[in-house]
This record gives C-alpha cells, structure tokens and sequence, in this order.
C-alpha cells in the first residue's frame, strides 16, 4: 500500500518536473510565436510575410495591457517577437530581453518616422521598430458640458465635478498632473513629485471613476455618465463621433501626449529570419495603413500617410509633418520612474 | 499497526497537496515581501516594501473601510437571509427543499454577470432611475447610483445572501421539533421561544454565514471594480494593481500578508465567542 503511494507520489512529482521544465525553445525557424495585443493577429496587417512564407502560421500569445507582456517575458515565457508600447521598451532592453536589431535587414524601415524610429534606439542601436502611435488626451461630450476644457489643468475646475473619468495608471496620471503644474514629467525633484500627488488627490471630487479599458471609457461616455474622458485614445472620439455624438478631441494647450508601440525580436529567439520578415511585413506602407485605419491610430510609416482616412488625418493632423514634435512624446521608463509614478498612483486611490 | 497505516494512507494525499499549493506557495509569497524588486534575485533582502507600506496611513484607513464594509455585508446579508431562513424550515414544509434550490439558483449563474447586472440596474439611464421617473418620484436628471460605496454594498449583499441562507437554514433544520412544543407547552408565547430556543440554537448556523461572506468580501476586488468608482474601492482593488499593472508584487505579497494576517486575528477573536467546532456544516 504505502509503496504504491510512495510511486504515486513520485509520478506526480516527476510529470509536475517535467511540466515545469517544458514550454522550452521552439523548433528553430518552423514556427514565429507573437507576444501581441489582442486584435492585432488580423492577416491583412502582415500580408507580405503571408505571401513570402505560406507554409508558416504566426502563432499568438496575447496579453492585455503591457505589464502582463513585460511580466510574461520576465518569466521565460519563450516568444520571438513582441510588441510593447514605447514606454516600456527601455525595460526589455535592460533586462536582457531583446537583441539589438540590423536595421538594414529591413527593406521599410527607411521609409519609417525618424522622429519614431529614435525613441527605440537605447545605446546606440535600434531594438524597437515603431508601427502604431496615437495620442492620450482628452475626449468631450460638447453637448454635456457649458464650456470645453483646453488643457489638461482644465480637469481640475469644479465645473466637471462628478463628470471626469481618467485612465487608471500610474505613468498617465502622473504625466497628466506634471504637465498641468508645469512640470518636466522626466525630471521631477521629490518635492515636485510631492505636489503631483497631492494634485492628483485634488482632483478626486470631479472623478466618476476610473477607466481600464477603451470600451469601458466610450461606454460611460455614450451613457453620458462622464462627460469627460481624460487620457483616452484616438479612438474614443472616433468611435463616438461615428455613432453621432457630438465628441471634441481636445488639443490642450500643454500639449497632447502621444506614444507609439512597437515590435522587438526576444535574444533567445531561434526563428530571427522569420523574426524579421514579419516585422517588416507589418511596417509594409499598405498593411501599416490597415491596421492605422482599423484602430484609428496613426502609422509609423510614412508612406502610409496617403493610405489613411482622410477624415482621421484632418481630426488628428497625421499629414502635419511637425505634429510629432508639438505633442509630448511618451520617453521609456527606467523601472524606478515606474515605480516612483505607480506608488504614487496607488496612494492616490487609497487616500478616501 | 494496519489503522495506523490506513491514516497515513488517508492523510497523505491532502498533505501532499496542501503543501505543494497551499504552504510552499504561502512560504512564496512571504520572501517576496524582502525583495528589491518583482523580477531580480531574493538577496539581498530589501525592506523597501516594509517601508512604503508602513509609512503611508492611507492604507491602513483603506484596510479599515474595506473591513468595516465587509462587516456591514456579513451583517446585512444574514439579517436578510435569516428570516427568509427561518420560513423555509418553520413554514413550507417539504417544499422547502424547492424553495431552497429556487434561493440559490441564481448563483449558478456567473458572479460577473450577477454584478454587470447591477450596472444596468444602478447605471443614470438603469432600470433603477427609469423605474422611479415614470413612478413620478423623482425628475429627469436622475443622480448616478453606480461608483459608489453604497453600490458596492447593495451588489456585495445581492452576491451573498444566498451564502449566508445555506448555513443558518442548516441550522435551523437540525434543531429538534419537540423542543417547540416542549416550550408551548410550558406556557412560552411564540417570541419567548423564537428568543430563548430557537434563536441560540442557530448562533452556529449565523458564525459560519459570517465567516462564508466576511472573509470573501475583504478581499473582494472585482465587485468595487465594476461599480465601485473612486469612493467605492477597496483594499483588495490595490494588491491587485501590484500584481497587475504596477508590477510590484514585493509590495503586493506584502498587502496580501496584512490581510492575511488581518483575517486570522479576526478568526481568532471571533473563534473565542463561538467555536467553530460547532459550526454545522452547509449541505
């Protein structure tokens, strides 16, 4: 009896090993595994790569917000290509997580926004290419409010008390309160950070509450419910302006903020050729423009431009060639800016 | 010789799997508490959890809201399911079984749906507001019922009452007939009875419908998420951003521990009026 269990016992113990051992190196150049964003699988945005390697399926591994990526690539999860946002590049590079990249295996990456391209340049070399950007500012119902905010210190008047809902992290409240005091948002003393606590406590009594997700914000703004949604995304006014209701996307006087995600090949990957194929079939001028279209998002391509919606490149200024410029561009975050902003955040929302 | 042998048979297995997902796990979660940082080596130690966490009251008051909130879930939600309790077992005979069944069923559903669900009820345009408009109680206009404390409590109750009927209905059922009639008998009016007999007796059947929905409710988070706004979150709502978006789980696991900590007091305190010996378990 007790060796039977005892063999049981070792079974279990052996096939957990094995479990814990297994998720190991992928079959060199057979197969891509993608840590992406869900939505972004669509064929149409990588066409070319289709074309040039028929026999291969990209295979998908989504996440929904980048600390889950970045958390999921930290524990040996085994990707080729991942796609983070701007801000968090500069910690896949500190970690060792990412290989530099040869840009001239990539026959579209000239053609792509050197103004985008930089931010993804950490030591001299390119680790991150650059594919979809768009703005984080703030979205209005014109028809619910007397008068329309035009900076981001707007949120704080007691006249949208109850009215506001702001994007629920820590690097965005953060640079929203910096910006409305003034401040560089990257170079901030303790007392500054201070203050930016405190304003952000401050401006409790106008938040409804908190959003996470886009559908959640356009829900409570078609509701009504908020007539406010601070740090939203292109596609908040869009979507409601093509629903018919009467949106601005407000231009603050500080300035929108913007950022720009992109692809980057893990350093453990086996499959770098088809690594790269792929990621230039994604910055390909129509199938950049597919996906820009599809998400409302401006492209980090330039030929692209042409490709887009007119309508959209009016509203958000994609053909203005200083429009990059005039915004304040999401810089990477060391991992102690990071937790500096999300202490403070988690303070903030504990504070009653 | 053979019996020993039959319990240790017996007891291995859970042993084995409480160790393996329950203690070494814990044990995990402790040292994460003395790291730098999420992802690097545990030495050397770092008390820099320790430190953001003792050094800021706003936690501690949160910790207190969230507590008093639960308290106030636990309590409403058996004042409420207690006397939907007691005519199950005193007044429907054998059809309480059905009637039971009828109480939980909606349980069965999906708990985010039975919150998403106060949404639509609590929401400006819910069912709640169009419900009193066309009542002519109040004007158009109506004030917002979501995102706040008292929607989290009213979705909170809604979730557990059906948690805190099961035990008290099994309490009530095992308490013997005969001592009613032994009471009438000896000249008890029916409130006499209800508080000397019957009310004592299913004191067990009220501790383990106390525990069913406090502990839960304390570190609830996906309720006060949902319809909680700025006033309405809670403890749990920030060791899930540690985990989540933050990516500081020393500072999580370190919330976790308080909390963890916080319950086994309140057990222990609680333990010492009722034992939880007697606590009858649910069918």
């Amino acid at each position: 009896m007790l060796n039977k269990i005892k063999n049981v016992a070792l079974v279990l113990l052996a096939t957990a090993m094995l479990a814990a051992c297994g998720g190991g190196a992928a079959e060199p150049n057979t197969q891509l595994v993608v840590l992406e964003w869900s939505g972004y699988e669509e064929p149409s945005y990588w066409e070319p790569f289709a074309l040039q390697h028929p026999d291969i399926e990209p295979e998908y591994s989504f996440f929904g917000e980048d600390a889950e990526a970045y958390s999921k690539a930290q524990s040996g999860f085994a990707f080729d290509v991942v796609h983070p946002c701007g801000s968090w590049w500069g910690l896949y590079v500190e970690a060792g997580l990412v290989m530099p990249l040869d840009t001239s295996r990539l026959s579209n990456f000239d053609q792509l926004f050197p103004e985008l391209t930089q931010h993804g340049v950490f030591n001299g070399q390119q680790y991150f290419i650059p594919w979809d950007w768009a703005y984080e500012s703030i979205t209005v119902r014109t028809d619910l409010v007397d008068e329309v905010p035009d900076s981001w210190a707007d949120l704080w008047d007691p006249q949208y008390a109850g009215k506001v809902a702001i994007f629920d992290s820590g690097e965005s409240t953060f640079l929203t309160a910096a910006y409305a005091l003034g401040y560089d948002p990257y170079n901030t003393t303790p007392e500054q950070q201070e203050e930016i606590k405190q304003h952000l406590i401050a401006l409790k009594p106008n938040l409804l509450t908190y959003w996470v997700d886009y559908t959640e914000i356009n829900q409570l703004l078609a509701s009504g419910d908020v007539a406010v949604g601070a740090n939203t995304w292109n596609d908040a006014w869009a979507t409601l302006n093509d629903e018919g209701y009467e949106v601005e996307y407000v231009n603050p006087t500080e300035g929108r903020i913007s950022y720009a995600c992109g692809f980057g090949i893990s350093a453990k990957s086996t499959n770098v050729d088809l690594a790269y194929d792929y990621i230039n079939a994604l910055i390909d001028a129509q199938s950049n423009a597919n996906m820009a279209n599809d998400f409302y998002y401006g492209a980090a391509n330039m030929d692209s431009v042409p490709l887009l919606d007119p309508n959209l490149v009016a509203v958000f200024q994609y053909d203005d060639p200083a429009i990059l410029a005039q915004s304040n561009f999401q810089h990477p975050l060391t991992q102690e800016q990071r937790e500096m902003m999300t202490t403070i955040w988690n303070e903030v929302k504990a504070q009653q | 010789m053979e019996n020993k042998r039959r319990l240790f048979a017996l007891i291995t297995p859970p042993s084995v799997f409480l160790l393996f997902f329950f203690l070494i796990p814990l044990v995990i979660m402790a040292l994460y508490t003395m790291k730098s940082s999420t992802f690097g080596p545990l030495f050397p130690l770092s008390f820099e959890a320790f430190t953001t966490f003792f050094s800021n009251p706003a936690y501690f008051v949160l910790l207190l809201n969230s507590s008093q909130l639960a308290l106030l879930t636990a309590v409403l939600s058996i004042l409420l399911a207690y006397p939907v309790a007691y005519y199950l077992v005193f007044y429907t005979g054998s059809r309480r079984v059905i009637l039971l069944t009828m109480l939980i069923l909606p349980a069965w559903i999906s708990y985010l749906l039975r919150v998403l669900a106060w949404k639509v009820i609590l929401g400006s345009e819910g069912l709640l507001n169009q419900l009193l408009i066309s009542a002519g109680l109040i004007e158009n206009g109506a004030p917002i019922l979501l995102f706040s404390q008292a929607a989290v409590l009213i979705t909170l109750v809604y979730v557990w009452i059906p948690f805190a009927a099961l035990p008290i209905f099994a309490a009530m059922e095992r308490i013997d007939p005969r001592l009613h009639e032994a009471a009438a008998d000896l000249g008890a009016p029916p409130s006499v009875t209800f508080w000397r007999v019957t009310f004592p007796l299913t004191m067990p059947g009220v501790a383990s419908a106390f525990f069913f929905v406090f502990i839960p409710t304390l570190g609830e988070w996906v309720t006060p998420n949902l319809v909680g706004g700025v006033s309405g979150i809670m403890y749990g709502n920030l060791i899930q951003d540690q985990f989540g978006r933050a990516l500081n789980w020393p500072l999580g696991a370190l919330m976790s521990m308080v909390l963890l900590v916080l319950v086994g007091v309140f057990s222990y305190v609680f333990n010492r009026f009722i034992p939880i010996t007697e606590v009858p378990v649910s069918s």
